[in-house]
């Protein structure tokens, strides 16, 4: 059961983060390739803060994640206004060099051996892990909303505005650059949120969960979801962290000697199913939405 | 609304495309830019919006409230001050519909926040409404849908820099890829609005009898550089234009 709670908690930051994604790649065009670098703030940051400064584990995350926003507002003024080539290099730089520190920095991060132990909050209670996961179920769905929101919005038109070509909006008058840094450095610190929240998960913290394959991971299930929809990130992870992390992996009834085979098995139908969804569907499993706005339909609707 | 280039000049690799001693727009309501293919019109007008940033020279603007100078604006701000071109090359939002695309261009940017996110609704009544008027105005094969064809997308990026209301509008050759009575009916509401004091406007074409019959002023440029301006009769009839542009 535990097992469950700690898969299922995890799958919902996989959520989370695949909703960011959708909200900075879907909405508004920046590929950020660097999406376990921002994770990997708020995982560590909030370790460090936790275990060698003593700061409690709310505080901890918000600061943590705040450090992520601020590092992801720099890295926006850097790269942001370059070609999508510049910007995936340098987020994936940016992970990478995340990654390195955490190995470097030994006095803090404990290096290679691990940082620990971060506790879950709520003291004592029983149910501790169950009551954690509701917590992260609260933040991925207010996450949800706000970008559904968000699509709705003046701001979301702006930026399907911007994805579609940033020359003519900002000739409209549009401060395209400001519009995006924001947007960039607000959802970076939000996968921060994400990585503080995973620190009482994992317990433990080592250098390779740090490793580029959480972003892989959430690339693949919003693509394979659908990028441009509101919902695509949750049905991606579903297909692939759900069904093949947690049913197969738990449920399914493979002898222990093809056990090991897995993870193998797994990246291959992974691979599988993105070359024919970008074959055969590429704009994902549920397509894209548009604003779902209600306008009035003449004059004289309330305010 | 007076915008004046002086010693405006653009070049590529020593290559002089525009060369421009000084120039004003904008003082005489209509205007029209002529002047042979790769006379550097459309460079002055990229030139003009901050879109291209010259190799020397100063723009100003006169707003009527005191003089501000464009050279360290961005395109955005260029726009925000009210000077916006529309495209030759056909450019549009592929993901917006035309109603969307042009609430987007009414929207005044100081409401497109983090807050609006959490507004009860998206756009005021003032804004559905002139959307609507431009909309109607035009037979656009689909009015809630999308933009279809090339001639639609032209029309609906003219009808985009109209809705941002303009100080000073740059048309880089409204005509191309335009039918004949859609040109005709949106420099017809380009007039009215010259004449209503709105805006004042400035047309870039090689359809000469369009500017003959609807500017009150025209600039020949040609080589880069303003070589006659006067009224279009007298341009008409000018020897250096006749033979630098209309072949006699």
């Amino acid at each position: 059961m535990d097992y469950l709670i700690f898969s299922f908690s995890l799958m919902l930051v996989y959520i989370g983060l695949a909703q960011l994604l959708h909200i900075q790649f879907g909405l508004a065009g920046i590929p950020n390739f660097g999406v376990v670098g921002f994770w990997g703030i708020g995982l560590y940051g909030t370790g460090v803060l936790y275990v060698v400064f003593g700061v409690a584990l709310l505080p901890a995350i918000l600061i943590a994640s705040a450090l992520s926003a601020i590092i992801g507002y720099l890295l926006a003024l850097l790269v942001l206004q370059r070609s999508g080539q510049a910007i995936l290099a340098a987020t994936l730089a940016l992970s990478a060099i995340i990654a390195t520190l955490v190995v470097s920095e030994k006095d803090l991060t404990g290096g290679v051996q691990g940082l620990g132990t971060i506790k879950f909050p709520f003291g004592d209670m029983a149910n501790r892990n169950f009551v954690f996961m509701i917590f992260i179920l609260v933040v991925v769905l207010a996450l949800v909303w706000v970008s559904a929101r968000l699509r709705d919005s003046r701001m979301g038109r702006q930026l399907v505005a911007i994805r579609d070509n940033e020359e003519l909006a900002a000739s409209l008058g549009k401060n395209t650059a400001a519009t995006k840094r924001w947007v960039f450095a607000i959802t970076c610190g939000g996968m921060g949120i994400l990585g503080g929240m995973s620190a009482p998960l994992h317990q433990f913290l080592v250098p390779y969960q740090l490793a580029p394959s959480i972003t892989f991971a959430v690339w693949i299930a919003l693509v394979l979801g659908g990028k441009g929809h509101n919902l695509g990130a949750i049905v991606g992870t579903f297909v692939t962290f759900g069904l093949f992390d947690i049913l197969i992996e738990t449920y399914a009834p493979v002898p222990a000697e093809q056990a090991i085979l897995l993870p193998n098995f797994k990246l291959f139908c992974y691979g599988v199913l993105l070359v024919v969804i970008i074959m055969f569907r590429p704009i994902g499993l549920l397509g894209t939405d548009g604003p779902k706005v209600r306008q009035p339909a003449a004059k004289g609707a309330e305010t | 609304m007076r915008l004046e280039a002086q010693n405006l000049t653009k070049a590529y690799h020593a290559h002089e495309v525009v060369n421009i001693e000084k120039v004003t727009f904008g003082a005489k309501g209509l205007e029209g830019l002529i002047g042979p293919n790769g006379a550097g019109k459309s460079t002055l007008m990229g030139l003009l919006t901050r879109r291209i940033a010259p190799t020397s020279g100063t723009i100003s603007l006169d707003t009527g409230a005191g003089v501000k100078q464009l050279n360290p604006l961005k395109s955005y701000e260029v726009a925000r001050v009210g000077l916006i071109k529309t495209n030759q090359r056909i450019q549009g939002f592929d993901s917006l519909t035309i109603r969307d695309s042009l609430r987007l261009a009414a929207t005044p940017p100081k409401d497109e926040g983090l807050t609006s996110i959490f507004a009860g609704h998206r756009d005021t009544d003032e804004i559905e409404e002139k959307v609507a008027r431009l909309v109607e105005a035009f037979p656009f094969t689909d009015r809630n849908g999308y933009a279809m064809s090339g001639g639609e997308k032209k029309l609906l990026d003219i009808l985009r820099c109209l809705i941002t209301e303009p100080k000073l509008l740059l048309m880089d050759e409204p005509t191309a890829g335009l039918p004949d009575d859609i040109t005709r009916s949106v420099m017809n509401m380009v007039r009215e609005k010259v004449l209503a004091g709105d805006m004042r406007v400035v047309v870039v074409e090689h359809d000469l009898p369009l500017i003959w019959e609807y500017c009150d002023y025209v600039h020949f440029l040609s080589e880069g550089s303003i070589l006659f301006e006067g009224e279009p009769d007298e341009v008409k009839s000018n020897r250096v234009v006749a033979e630098k542009y209309m072949g006699v």
